[in-house]
């Protein structure tokens, strides 16, 4: 199940839905969830939400602490869809 | 009750196949398990095999503290080891494995669906909105209706603004200036041409970022804009660019300091260098208010129509650009993939939505505060620099002082650009700063011939009044703005567009400059605007993210591309003899 999940995220053409991943294994969504959370545990998939969290940090202005680049100005940061990808694609 | 003692005991019975190999090695560990008493009696010996198989880090310690915990220990990293060979996968992952197989074939038998397929609300609505063919359209068709309210909704109130800025809030200054004595001296100025020019120059367009920010609020809290991104990402990678590129873009049209900061999400450093180098076409909010001045001045009738198309051309340059340096510097034939979890559609609430559009507006007029407020007085202090010895400080025309002189060495490079007065390239120049700073500074350096009337001519109560009357007036032409952005107009057809003292002068300026082709110089103007470097704290956000050689490489590249397209736009549109 964990591998057809992984497997299906890696010969994707192109970005997938959790729904219709949920679909296209004939899995429950909350099933899915689970796998999801326990390949992210496992270094399987990475979580992209981690990493636009710390934007949210970053641009916030209480936070800047000094490293930041004039993050006061920041007026505006969306807040994006979860999103979960395969990391052992980085490469060169 | 014989209901609850058959479930009972069938969860006695009840045991997950782990597959013929596991099995094996559960069955060999309950064994090591049952040879110590003491651990036996404590935990079941099938969970413990299975928990030892999974490595749980907290039944490992408390092993270890146990008589014989050891030697567990040590036969379960055999097993382990053994596993792992065979499955060529960690032990614990093949456990998970066939527990959540197991789950599903349960799920499978024991749910029975009337409707098999049954969608969601959400599922349904994805269905048209994230489709292959009609997903972008439909994204174009709520971008320009985002900007149709931007424009056309918030214009009223941009007018009221701008009335109560130039009008009461001025006179109060000088009032208040003059009792202090200090009428007519260059601390006037400074406040009156500096300040209240500057800051007001950007406060007057408070209106259209909250019209900005309520529209991206409604579209965001709906939960659309996840879909756009969904709809575009694949775009972006059909188009042989990494597809999450275009997550960082999204934060882009509101501010590219954290659109820079939100490439982090991509792995892969070439992708990442390469989104931050796009990442600025995209049109930030800051940039707004330039659109919206010289479309009023030079395209009333199609405001939203041209700003639109800015925010289109903005993302086409990034996606074409995208491609030249995917197949040249960036060379990467790797496509990673992933999944995104949309969150459900939901109806937007009152309050999610003022929270929002309030938190950015806020931004934006501390920016106005601060770094708008800080360009102001610098700016009017180089104003007042005389150029030669004759002039004295704060008291010549300002063409003659040392800021204008330095400015028109630097604007012949843009008279191919339709637009060469040095009050054009010195808006550009200190919109280096911050974009909005380039409408402060032509308030600040366009010469408006005063024709206003006395100043002590009304009472601070009269002023009250008319500004809540006018505040009236345009909450009611908002209101009757609304059915605009369906194209229906209910204001009685009227001549041309009234246009500001300052409007005219800009529009006179630019028709000038460019030989009787005003429009299409403004429209260089703005295509200028749209592509060179966004601000200076964009610039120390690439350094910070991208380094300094990439930084340099954008902010020349930028400037480069600007020059270019507005040369294309503005001796193209010549050439074309489209205005």
């Amino acid at each position: 199940m964990l591998n057809q999940v992984l497997q299906e995220i890696k010969s994707a053409q192109s970005a997938l839905k959790l729904s219709d991943l949920s679909h296209k294994l004939g899995v429950e969504r909350s099933a899915l969830d689970g796998m999801i959370q326990f390949l992210v545990r496992k270094g399987r998939l990475r979580n992209d939400d981690e990493d636009l969290a710390a934007v949210t940090t970053i641009c916030s202005p209480p936070s800047c602490g000094g490293s930041c680049t004039g993050m006061a100005v920041c007026p505006f940061v969306v807040k994006i869809p979860k999103t979960y990808s395969i990391p052992d694609q980085k490469s060169d | 009750m014989k209901t609850h003692e058959r479930a009972y005991t069938q969860r006695e019975d009840f045991t997950i196949d782990y597959g013929h190999e596991a099995e094996e090695e559960i069955v060999r560990l309950q064994e090591e398990i049952n040879r110590h008493a003491r651990i036996e009696s404590q935990f079941p010996s099938r969970w413990l095999a299975i928990k030892l198989l999974e490595m749980d880090h907290e039944i490992q310690m408390h092993l270890r503290e146990l008589e014989g915990g050891s030697e567990l220990l040590a036969a379960a990293e055999r097993s382990i080891a053994h596993l792992e060979k065979i499955y060529g996968d960690d032990a614990d992952v093949i456990i998970a494995d066939h527990r959540y197989g197991w789950i599903n074939g349960l799920v499978h038998e024991a749910v029975k669906r009337t409707r098999p397929d049954r969608l969601t609300k959400s599922d349904k609505v994805d269905r048209v909105v994230t489709h292959r063919l009609l997903g972008i359209p439909i994204f174009l068709i709520a971008m320009w209706m985002v900007f149709k309210l931007t424009t056309d909704i918030s214009a009223p109130y941009l007018d009221w603004v701008d009335g109560v800025i130039s009008g009461p809030i001025t006179n109060w200054i000088v009032s208040v200036l003059g009792v202090l004595g200090l009428d007519g001296s260059w601390v006037e100025s400074l406040f009156v041409d500096g300040i209240v020019a500057g800051v007001g120059g950007v406060l007057v367009f408070v209106p259209v970022m909250m019209s900005l920010y309520l529209a991206l609020a409604i579209l965001e809290d709906s939960g659309y804009m996840a879909r756009a991104a969904f709809v575009m990402d694949r775009l972006m990678h059909a188009l042989g660019l990494h597809g999450k590129s275009f997550l960082p873009m999204l934060i882009g049209f509101g501010c590219t300091v954290p659109a820079l900061y939100a490439t982090r999400t991509l792995e892969n450093e070439k992708d990442r260098i390469l989104t931050g180098l796009l990442v600025p076409f995209m049109s930030c909010g800051a940039r707004l208010p330039v659109y919206i001045l010289f479309s009023a001045i030079f395209f009333p009738e199609n405001a939203s129509g041209v700003v639109f198309g800015l925010y289109l051309l903005g993302i086409l340059t990034a996606i074409i650009l995208g491609i030249v340096l995917n197949n040249t510097l960036f060379k990467n034939k790797k496509q990673s993939t992933f999944v995104m979890e949309l969150p459900p559609y939901r109806l937007p609430t009152f309050r999610g939505i003022w929270f929002h559009m309030w938190e950015r507006t806020s931004a934006f007029v501390r920016k106005a505060w601060t770094i708008i407020m800080a360009t102001s007085i610098i700016l009017w202090i180089l104003m007042a620099i005389p150029v030669n010895k004759s002039g004295r400080f704060a008291e010549i025309d300002i063409s003659d002082s040392a800021f204008a002189a330095a400015n028109k060495v630097v604007s012949p490079v843009l008279a191919p650009l339709g637009f060469d007065s040095w009050e054009a390239s010195s808006a550009l120049f200190t919109g280096f700063v911050a974009k909005e700073v380039v409408v402060s500074t032509m308030v600040q350096v366009y010469t408006v011939e005063e024709t206003e009337e006395e100043p002590g001519a009304t009472t601070f109560f009269e002023d009250v009044g008319e500004i809540i009357i006018s505040f009236i007036g345009a909450t009611g032409n908002t209101i009757k703005s609304l059915p605009l952005i369906f194209g229906v107009n209910l204001f009685e057809e009227e001549g041309e567009t009234e246009l500001t003292d300052l409007m005219l002068v800009v529009r006179n300026d630019f028709e000038e400059s460019s030989g009787g082709h005003g429009a299409l110089a403004s429209m260089a103007f703005m295509v200028f605007v749209l592509i060179y470097t966004p601000c200076m704290v964009a610039v120390a956000a690439e350094k910070q993210e991208l380094g300094a050689k990439w930084m340099w490489f954008s902010i020349i590249g930028q400037f480069a591309l600007a020059w270019l397209m507005a040369f294309v736009v503005f001796q193209g549109g010549i050439l074309l003899g489209l205005g």
